[in-house]
């Protein structure tokens, strides 16, 4: 009797563990598949990136440019007097919250006594204040 | 015999039919039960032995479930030819691989060879009708019929559905940028092998082993970046070519060096080729002239026989030489191309591109002297950077007085003018020699691999008189104000016949910019320039490839990131009053 039980129990689980495994394995399978599906996109998206950076690098390859450059733009390479550095950009001029800020700013001026070298040394300075005016907003270039 | 009669006789009594039957099946005296048993274990063993085989086998299958997928991927991929790309130096693409199909065919499985042959020119009429049926009756299992196809080919062809006909992707490489780069990165043949230039670098660093071995089918591997700038190449290439054509000349070459760490930012050779198109490539007119032509650099050589003298010592920047005279040597006579007539001082024969005083310094020095320095400086032996073409210097086998003579103004010795930069840039960067590469690498590996070869003081003394070239002497055309060249001339007659021509030259300029603080050399040289009227007639260096090198610094020094400074002071008060500061 009592072997007849363990018999059963024993197929029992023999049926429930080859269940398992079938499962366990046609998951796997389908596992795998995937990943193999996977990989292949990821090659694919891997060779699509990098025809489309080839032709990226066709459209902006220096030659093409230039020559669209010299058709099409009114640009010039730059010259070395183009170049500034930032110290030696004018102060900002004072702000003010009055409705006309250049009036303002006119006001605000103080206009030295340094001589540029568009007036003439004699002359009444406060007859030409457009000179001095650009001298004193930037202090900078007066040296 | 007894024994079994025992044994009979121990067994109950059988009726005697049955034992008459037995012994007509069986034979006499023979146990059955025994026989039965031991035949009942046999099977237990056979069948274990197949049951533990099946087990075994599924086990087996059970491990390696996937071996079919993954050898389905490799066989859909190309044979393992994938490159790594090719970068700049700010990660521009320069080569990329890029998938194609390719149409192959399996005579063996082939059933109808004059229906494909129709069907596959009716797609493709570029084949040749007789070689493609040679090749599909061929007893071959694989033929190529077409590398490269479009997707559209592929298609159609697919759509034909013939049998023994397949596609297989390949790698194909493309550069984008066409010619710019061509020189310096070579191509590949058609399996993808490197063949020239860093594509065979890559190639003899292994790479061919990898794919003997078919293992570099992933595009993983990790992209090869140059030292090269194309926006430098590009302004380069682009001013050579105008200059070439302004002059007439059979060629132009110019290279960029940072001097600091070796590294070639730009390199041109022109004519040059389209990579993409590789037949181009082997017209020996367009070969890389900086690397695989040899020449006599003429004047710019005065710059090491004047390094010479400076850095042994007994020489300083207030010794003179006299010019008065030409120089007899033998039946030989040397003249200067400027006679001045007097004596002159070393910046002088610098500005004034002496050959007397160059000479007259050779020869005091002695021969050996000379010899050795230019070996010290890398002249006299064949350069080898990453690029497989390389060119062996011209030296003179019997080395005597006359060879110092010409050679320390330029003549009598040809080198690759990849290497007469390297060797300014030594006499510009602090007295370091530092090969060049084609990769990028920071200074602290270069000075890992760099040996010094002349003294600081004198690297000083040659940035002052590059620079007082420019401000007075013969390189006066290339002055850009606010970025503060320094630079020498160099014009050297042709050998053609074994005779220096009168009317064919080359020019080169070699340039350090900025000449107080050198970080970049530019070389400029012109394979036969031709006299303009704007020229006055002149064919020499100052006149061609200073001009050209100017106009080449305005264009690059903003992309290399040297910023102008305006009113700078003369040499004589910014370089060579440091150097009286440092002694």
């Amino acid at each position: 009797m009592i072997l007849r039980v363990l018999n059963l129990i024993v197929i029992a689980a023999l049926v429930l563990a080859a269940a398992y495994v079938y499962r366990i394995k046609f998951d796997s399978t389908v596992q795998a598949a995937r990943l193999a599906k996977i990989r292949n996109q990821v090659r694919h998206e891997r060779d699509t990136i990098a025809a489309l950076r080839a032709e990226w690098g066709e459209l902006d390859n220096p030659i093409r440019i230039e020559a669209l450059a010299k058709r099409l733009l009114r640009l010039k390479p730059i010259a070395p007097t183009q170049f500034d550095s930032l110290d030696h950009l004018p102060v900002r001029p004072p702000q003010s919250d009055s409705k006309d800020p250049i009036a303002a700013m006119i006001d605000n001026l103080q206009v030295s006594d340094t001589v540029t070298g568009s007036v003439a040394p004699t002359a009444n300075q406060r007859s030409t204040p457009e000179p001095a005016a650009s001298a004193a907003r930037h202090p900078d270039r007066r040296q | 015999m007894t024994a079994l009669e025992q044994t009979a006789s121990l067994l109950p009594a059988e009726p005697w039919r049955r034992r008459v039957v037995r012994s007509l099946l069986y034979g006499n005296g023979i146990d059955r039960a025994t026989k039965a048993r031991a035949r009942v274990g046999l099977a237990i063993v056979a069948f274990a032995l197949i049951y533990s085989v099946i087990a075994v086998r599924l086990v087996m299958f059970a491990a390696m479930h996937d071996s079919r997928t993954v050898h389905r991927v490799v066989s859909g991929d190309a044979i393992g030819t994938a490159r790594p790309d090719i970068l700049d130096r700010n990660g521009e693409v320069l080569g990329i691989d890029v998938r194609v199909p390719s149409l192959y065919g399996e005579p063996r499985r082939l059933i109808d060879v004059d229906e494909a042959v129709d069907d596959l020119t009716a797609v493709l009429p570029d084949l040749d009708r007789t070689e493609l049926r040679e090749r599909l009756s061929s007893k071959r299992g694989f033929v190529w019929l077409k590398r490269d196809i479009t997707p559209e080919q592929q298609r159609e062809i697919y759509r034909d559905g013939l049998p023994g006909i397949g596609f297989l992707d390949e790698n194909k490489r493309v550069y984008p940028n066409g010619p710019l780069v061509a020189h310096l990165i070579g191509e590949v043949n058609i399996d993808n092998q490197g063949i020239a230039g860093m594509e065979k670098w890559l190639d003899m660093r292994g790479l061919a082993a990898l794919h003997m071995a078919g293992l570099a089918t992933d595009r993983l591997q990790k992209p090869v970046q140059l030292s090269v700038d194309i926006r430098v190449q590009q302004a380069l290439r682009d001013e050579l070519a105008a200059a070439r054509a302004k002059f007439k000349a059979l060629a132009a070459a110019g290279l960029v060096l940072n001097v600091r760490t070796g590294e070639v930012v730009a390199l041109v050779s022109l004519p040059d080729y389209d990579p993409n198109d590789p037949r181009e490539a082997l017209d020996p007119s367009r070969i890389n002239r900086m690397t695989t032509g040899v020449y006599e650099m003429g004047s710019t050589f005065k710059a090491f026989t004047v390094a010479m003298a400076l850095d042994s010592g007994k020489v300083t920047l207030k010794s003179s030489f006299d010019a008065r005279m030409p120089l007899h040597f033998g039946r030989f006579e040397i003249h200067d191309f400027e006679a001045q007539h007097r004596i002159l001082t070393v910046p002088e024969i610098f500005t004034y591109s002496s050959n007397i005083g160059p000479a007259r310094a050779a020869m005091a020095m002695g021969i050996d002297t000379h010899k050795a320095f230019l070996k010290k400086m890398g002249q006299l032996d064949r350069l080898r950077t990453e690029l497989p073409e390389s060119a062996e210097p011209i030296v003179p086998k019997h080395w005597g007085e006359l060879n110092t003579i010409t050679i320390a103004f330029g003549h009598g010795l040809s080198v690759a003018p990849l290497q007469a930069a390297m060797g300014v840039a030594t006499l510009m960067n602090g007295g370091l020699l530092i090969r060049p590469t084609f990769l990028k690498r920071t200074r602290a590996q270069a000075l890992a691999l760099a040996k010094r070869v002349i003294k600081p003081e004198t690297s000083l003394l040659m940035r002052y008189l590059m620079r007082l070239n420019v401000e007075k002497g013969t390189a006066r055309k290339a002055d850009v104000p606010g970025y503060y060249i320094g630079g020498k001339t160099g014009t050297a007659d042709k050998v053609i016949k074994g005779r220096y021509s009168k009317t064919k030259v080359l020019t080169d300029f070699i340039a350090v910019l900025p000449a107080d603080r050198p970080r970049y050399l530019l070389l400029i040289m012109l394979d036969e320039p031709k006299p303009l009227p704007e020229t006055h007639g002149f064919r020499t260096s100052g006149w061609n490839a200073v001009p050209v090198g100017g106009r080449v610094v305005r264009r690059i020094a903003p992309l290399l990131g040297i910023e102008p400074r305006m009113d700078l002071p003369s040499a004589d008060r910014l370089i060579l009053a440091s150097a009286q500061e440092s002694r």
